[in-house]
């Protein structure tokens, strides 16, 4: 696997666990309850243990950008948000925030998608970036369009950082990704879209990269993204990675292109290509150690 | 010395203020509370006579309001002394503020006693023109007003710097709470001089506003003559004055305290406290006789009346008020206003609504609405736009000048409709891939073209103005909602299945 060593130099960076061991840098789990689908993909990776160590602080990036139900697969899925919150206590995790700024008023977002109560029922908390005060502004020195953003200051702090998308057909870009659902740690992301949308995209990654990556592809949005409702497919799979890039290349192809008919080519997504670019993953899928696994 | 029978009324008068105060903060997602937030207004019969003769009709929330007025007609006013919020405030900052020395001289009163049976004429002969300006004065509507946008953003303002210190005394979170966000009401500074003006009006006579203006208080005046709750004097009386002077109405002429003018007593008790214990109050017949009642002349009071109706003509032949006959295609009602001219005539302005909205969209009106739609709610989507799960402001309007409506009919409400200012447009103007509208929109009207433009599909377009309102252009918007001024329903689309 192709990763840079040490490619985070500001302040607020951390050296990732992304070298440690483990047999493959992607696990694709396929059929099984959203609880196994989670074990199965993230032991191959070697563990939640490898990512989370006792005492440490845990966010989770989650996807409760809208007020939408669990089923019409706009937010992710309730019952694989509980168990990954739990799998991070049992390794020993003090403390874990679910993190989003939603657009939609967060408390409509928190309720509809039922992800409150179930974050709730196993102890964790969760926040909206509703309020300015949660914010940091800081530099991105390695970003090409983006000089300065205001990030949620916990995604900055914590001692594990993961990210959990939800893979969504996205008008503007296309798709919405692991790279795309770091909009959601931004103060101004309308903002955003007035440099260039995708090269921020990119960019953002570079400020803190995730310790891991689960995706939430047990039900995708594949049309009238990403707000919907719109359709939506059953893939019935959950990614683990350490690669950002690597499953949103996995992911991209989920989706159909609208002008050709087949599957995205990973550098069809520009902001997968950009962060390529940037040096934060591998984009060809041959590079990359997977691994399939069956979940039950 | 304060009597127990005090104790326990200003703790009433203490514990009715802080209700209030709890309801309207109740007033909030989620609004599960059993008892109904706008409980005061509903509870208010000079807004339960007033909407009946403006919209004709009785509105079935307000009929608590008349067992109210019934209660006052029988056992007299307990209401103003007792549970008035408005009251409680005035008779909280009389005494903490102005000591009796520091009042002007006493004067004799009975010339502006009557002015407020003026006003509250006027106010009908308003109400029968469908105008409905003397809301305004009305003490439920205006202290809830005031709490809601004089003080509920000042409210928030400070619990915002407060909340980064209390967080550092908690060792046992890590984590940083986001503070809400900041409402903003336009008006708040207007409302806020009102309301003190009217206290500070105590300098010149305790409960200046109850005695000379309060339209409620005079409603009960009116009513509550034949009251038999009564006071009585025994022979112990020895002409003291001290009743009299204590009277926090000046029902009690100080020549002779024996009598008292029992259709303005608010049933305070104060008189009791008397030196030779001489005063008491008990059930007893109604007498329609009374002390020095205010002398309204027949010119006096046709002369209010036409004042009144010519009032109400002036303000409907306004200018101002055809921009509220939907010429001002920025004057966006919320979900479920009824139709205009309905709905200025049965809208409070108590600002429930403004408080309950979740995204702070709801703004008063200072003259956009005219002058009769002072302090009616509108739809500012660049500071708030409409959320789609919603149907709050409909669910807290006392008045129903908004409608309760299901969240599906909400949905299908259409208040206004987006258009777009191509030569602003990030889009249009700049090729940019920008898209924020259609990615934000709920109803699936803004599709984008082939160059991934957007496009607003009228008949889908609600007028929600999340659009509006997360348009990253600086300064107004590059997609702005107009409304017709008629609300109308779209038809609903087919849901589309996996």
């Amino acid at each position: 696997m192709a990763l840079p060593k040490m490619f985070f130099l500001g302040v607020h960076s951390r050296p990732s666990m992304a070298y440690a061991a483990g047999d493959a840098d992607l696990v694709i789990a396929q059929q099984g309850t959203p609880t196994q689908l989670l074990q199965a993909a993230i032991a191959p990776l070697g563990g939640m243990g490898r990512f989370v160590k006792k005492g440490q602080r845990v966010v989770i990036k989650a996807n409760i950008a809208w007020a939408r139900t669990p089923d019409q697969a706009c937010t992710n899925n309730p019952e694989l948000l509980s168990s990954l919150i739990k799998m991070c206590y049992q390794a020993g995790a003090k403390r874990v925030a679910i993190w989003d700024h939603t657009c939609d008023n967060y408390q409509f977002c928190f309720s509809r998608s039922g992800l409150k109560k179930v974050t709730q029922e196993a102890g964790a908390d969760i926040f909206s970036g509703h309020g300015r005060n949660v914010y940091k502004q800081v530099e991105v020195p390695k970003g090409k369009k983006l000089k300065t953003v205001e990030i949620i200051q916990d995604v900055l702090d914590t001692d594990v950082f993961i990210n959990f998308p939800i893979p969504k057909q996205h008008f503007a870009t296309e798709l919405t990704l692991g790279l795309k659902n770091f909009i959601g740690i931004v103060w101004d992301m309308e903002q955003l879209h007035k440099i260039d949308l995708h090269q921020c995209i990119a960019d953002l990654s570079t400020i803190r990269r995730p310790d891991l990556v689960i995706v939430d592809a047990i039900r995708i949005l594949t049309t009238n993204g990403p707000k919907g409702p719109g359709k939506t497919e059953d893939i019935g799979e959950v990614l683990a990675s350490t690669d950002i890039v690597a499953v949103d290349a996995y992911a991209a192809a989920y989706f159909k292109h609208p002008k050709t008919g087949k599957p995205f080519k990973p550098a069809e997504i520009r902001f997968v290509k950009n962060a390529y670019d940037l040096g934060l993953g591998e984009i060809n899928l041959s590079k990359v150690r997977m691994k399939k696994v069956k979940a039950a | 010395m304060t009597g127990k029978i005090q104790v326990v009324r200003r703790t009433l008068q203490a514990a009715s203020f802080f209700f209030l105060l709890y309801l309207i903060l109740q007033a909030a997602f989620p609004l599960e509370v059993k008892i109904p937030v706008d409980l005061y207004l509903r509870l208010d019969p000079f807004i339960g006579m007033v909407t009946l003769l403006t919209q004709g009709e009785v509105i079935v929330r307000m009929l608590p309001a008349f067992a109210v007025l019934l209660l006052v007609i029988i056992f007299g006013n307990f209401f103003c002394g007792w549970f008035c919020p408005m009251g409680a405030t005035i008779d909280f900052f009389d005494r903490i503020l102005f000591r009796e020395k520091k009042r002007t001289q006493p004067f004799n009163d009975q010339p502006i006693r009557r002015f407020r049976y003026g006003v509250f004429v006027f106010s009908l002969a308003s109400g029968l023109m469908g105008l409905q300006v003397l809301y305004l004065l009305d003490p439920i509507s205006l202290i809830t007003r005031t709490l809601v946008i004089a003080f509920y953003p000042p409210g928030v303002y400070i619990y915002n710097h407060l909340l980064p210190e209390i967080q550092r005394f908690l060792p046992k979170n890590p984590f940083i709470l986001p503070t809400p966000k900041l409402p903003v009401f336009k008006v708040n500074l207007l409302i806020f001089l009102f309301f003190s003006a009217i206290l500070a009006l105590g300098v010149v006579r305790k409960r200046f506003w109850c005695r000379y203006l309060c339209p409620l208080g005079t409603l009960f005046s009116l009513t509550s003559r034949l009251r038999i709750v009564r006071r009585a004097v025994s022979e112990d009386c020895i002409q003291c004055g001290k009743c009299s002077k204590e009277c926090s109405i000046g029902a009690i002429p100080a020549e002779a305290p024996q009598q008292y003018r029992q259709q303005d007593c608010i049933s305070c008790f104060q008189c009791r406290e008397c030196p030779p214990k001489a005063v008491s109050f008990g059930f007893a017949l109604p007498r329609w006789k009374t002390a020095e009642g205010v002398s309204l002349s027949r010119r006096y009071v046709v002369g209010s009346l036409a004042f009144g109706f010519l009032s109400a003509l002036a303000i409907k032949t306004n200018p101002l008020q055809t921009e509220s006959g939907l010429k001002n295609s920025r004057l966006i009602r919320p979900p479920g206003a009824l139709p205009e001219k309905k709905f200025v005539s049965a809208c409070t302005g108590c600002g429930e609504c403004l408080k309950v909205c979740p995204n702070n969209a709801l703004q008063s009106t200072f003259l956009e609405a005219g002058l009769a739609g002072l302090y009616t709610p509108r739809l500012v989507p660049r500071i708030g736009y409409c959320e789609e799960f919603c149907n709050f402001c409909g669910r807290v309007c006392p008045t129903a000048a908004l409608q309760v409506l299901s969240i599906d009919e909400k949905r299908l409400i259409q208040m206004g409709v987006a258009h777009i200012d191509k030569t602003r447009c990030l889009a249009y103007d700049q090729d940019k891939i920008c898209l924020v509208c259609n990615e934000q929109c709920s109803y699936h009207a803004i599709v984008g073209d082939e160059k991934k433009r957007p496009i607003v599909k009228e008949e889908k377009c609600t007028g929600c103005g999340i659009c509006e309102n997360k348009c990253p252009v600086d300064g107004e918007s590059a997609i702005i909602v107009h409304t017709s001024g008629v609300q109308k329903k779209i038809k609903p689309e087919a849901e589309t299945k996996a």
